[in-house]
């Protein structure tokens, strides 16, 4: 099962993510999202930084912890400049998300990244179950 | 041609088609296009439309779910709508309706200098300001703010950056609002979206944010672009940018909060990025508090920004910015929502008028507008794609009767950004602007390059020809690009 990929949205970014659980469906949706930032092909180099994401979130809705979970990380990226690039998630479930993401430190403005995404966003997102396990789409607002 | 939009769609005239409200259960009002048959086929191969649709589901909708011929899709709504709502009918107010980018807006810069005088100066001109203005991703700016500065900057908005010497007086009175909206509170913004404004001040931003240099190619209302004081052959400046990182996390954190309004004021929205609350619940003021302090903030922005380009000129031509008759023309917002007074019926009601990606234009002998324009209506600013026009309108009457005072925006894109990639693979766009047309563009990735290339947009000419065309904004002057910083 491919992780995920990039989809087309005329004004903006998507991407369609799998999981064979919900657990791996959230790491790969973190990934995707850092590809967005800066192509998946891009090799961050330096000094590994690793950051503790705790979000407590009641809700019964994995979409919003979803859209949390990505948005945390968006917002260390922007202020503490730590590109991530590997998430191993502890624990989720319905009071929130407990998570490690590793990353490099880079200063944005002196790197040539690519995309810069203003926020994630909730528009028709849906975490769907089937037989081979979780999907949904995410779009980025760009 | 098969289209992606299945729906009905009936068309009033040339210009005007309309989604019945029946299209599906759950409307509280039909949709109106604006569009010509050519635009119209793009659009419907969008997923626009049914954006369109969504948005009449919002509570307290009056009249229609509105798009502009730049409509494109979006999240939540769809880029190129206005939506009003009646606060005395259960009207909400939706921070999807405004956008991430809270006024991201265009101002329009004058000069004395035609392009004879402008000359052999271009490049370095265009170099000079690349270097000057801080742009890129999560750029950091020179013009520096302590967080008293911060709250003063959510209140007052560009009065602010004009009390600082980033500009004159005169400067505020040729922006909406006067640069200021009333009734910013600084403690309904959390610190996270405190922290992301504190050090942008005074950037342009990444994307489709620019800075760019233009001539004057075409006039088309001799006596409205006499007033706005434009002529053909001069040199003119456009800045497009918005509230970076704080207009951001300001919506980001209300849609997150208000999407729990949903059941709590039992609402029905088929989509969650439609996250709502009522207008004068707490909720919904709180989110309106917060989204002008974004507002204000995007304003003192492009007032720092046309101060580090003034002090550009000034460099390059040796002379101080007033002699060089580098004056605003105006700047407009063109993501906000708005308590505006608007006819409804026989019946004069406040109503908020959310503009996403849309512009503000009032017609002639509008109150808000400065006396200068009293009677040409309000100077309406177009950007279009690097390579090809922007345009300067001006309000028109149609607009109070149809659009809740609002028209078009822009060029709207009609290709997705991995597809401009693609279209533009191995291709230089900056050489290829030089080559063809004689364009210099500065900008800090190629990538940038790629995605806003000319033919990832629409044609702007035909945009604005349909928002002429349907009377909502009258064509003044044409402007056409000669240097170009971007992000």
């Amino acid at each position: 099962m491919k992780p995920f990929e990039l989809i087309d949205h005329t004004a903006d970014v998507g991407i369609k993510v799998w999981g064979n659980t919900l657990t791996e469906l959230f790491e790969n949706a973190a990934r995707g999202m850092f590809a967005v930032i800066a192509r998946e092909a891009y090799k961050p180099q330096g000094s590994k930084i690793e950051k503790n994401i705790e979000i407590y979130k009641n809700t019964d809705s994995f979409e919003e912890i979803l859209v949390n979970w990505l948005s945390e990380l968006l917002y260390v990226f922007n202020r503490e400049k730590i590109y991530f690039s590997d998430f191993k998630i502890l624990s989720l479930n319905n009071n929130g998300i407990e998570a490690q993401a590793n990353g490099v430190n880079l200063d944005l403005y002196q790197s040539n990244l690519y995309t810069e995404i203003k926020a994630v966003t909730f528009h028709n997102l849906k975490i769907e179950e089937d037989v081979n396990g979780f999907n949904c789409t995410i779009i980025f607002d760009v | 041609m098969a289209h992606a939009w299945q729906g009905k769609l009936e068309k009033l005239d040339n210009f005007r088609w309309k989604i019945p409200q029946t299209y599906k259960s759950g409307m509280n009002v039909p949709g109106l296009i604006y569009a010509n048959e050519s635009l119209l086929s793009g659009i419907l191969n969008d997923k626009a439309p049914e954006q369109v649709a969504n948005v009449a589901f919002l509570p307290g909708i009056v009249k229609y779910s509105l798009a502009m011929p730049d409509i494109h899709w979006g999240y939540g709504f769809s880029i190129g709508g206005v939506a009003a709502t009646d606060p005395e009918n259960q009207g909400v107010v939706s921070p999807g309706g405004v956008g991430y980018d809270i006024n991201c807006g265009v101002r329009l810069v004058r000069s004395d200098l035609t392009l004879k005088e402008l000359g052999s100066k271009l490049e370095t001109l265009v170099n000079l300001l690349f270097n000057n203005i801080p742009s890129g991703v999560g750029s950091s700016g020179n013009i520096r703010a302590s967080v008293k500065d911060e709250e003063e900057i959510f209140v007052k908005g560009a009065e602010w950056a004009v009390k600082k010497g980033c500009g004159v007086k005169e400067d505020l009175e040729f922006i909406e609002d006067k640069g200021s909206m009333e009734g910013a509170d600084p403690s309904k913004v959390s610190k996270r979206a405190y922290e992301r404004g504190r050090d942008q001040s005074g950037t342009l931003g990444s994307g489709n944010h620019f800075l760019e240099i233009q001539v004057i190619d075409e006039i088309y209302d001799e006596k409205k672009a006499n007033a706005f004081n434009l002529f053909k052959g001069q040199i003119t400046m456009m800045i497009h940018s918005g509230s970076r990182g704080l207009g951001y996390q300001i919506c980001d954190d209300y849609v997150k909060s208000m999407i729990s309004c949903l059941s709590k004021y039992n609402i029905n929205v088929p989509d969650r990025q439609l996250a709502c609350a009522p207008i004068n619940s707490p909720e919904g003021k709180a989110y309106l508090a917060s989204m002008k302090c974004a507002a204000n903030y995007a304003w003192t922005n492009r007032q720092c920004l046309m101060y580090l380009a003034r002090d550009v000129f000034e460099k390059v031509f040796n002379k101080s910015w007033s002699s060089l008759g580098l004056r605003l023309v105006y700047d407009v917002a063109h993501n906000i929502a708005k308590m505006e007074k608007h006819k409804v019926g026989d019946k004069e009601k406040f109503l908020c008028v959310h503009r996403k990606g849309a512009t503000r234009a009032f017609p002639p002998g509008h109150p808000d507008l400065p006396d200068s324009y009293k009677d040409t209506g309000q100077p309406v600013i177009i950007p279009g794609d690097m390579g090809t026009f922007s345009y300067i309108l001006a309000g028109a009457a149609g607009s109070m009767e149809e659009t809740f005072g609002s028209t078009c925006h822009g060029a709207g894109r009609c290709l997705s950004r991995s597809n401009a990639i693609k279209a533009c693979h191995g291709r230089q766009i900056d050489k290829e602007l030089f080559n063809k047309s004689g364009i210099i563009v500065r900008a800090k990735t190629r990538g940038t390059l790629a995605e806003e290339a000319p033919e990832a947009y629409k044609n702007v000419s035909e945009i604005v020809n349909v928002v002429h065309g349907a009377g909502l904004s009258i064509k003044v002057a044409r402007m056409r690009p000669l240097g170009v910083i971007k992000g």
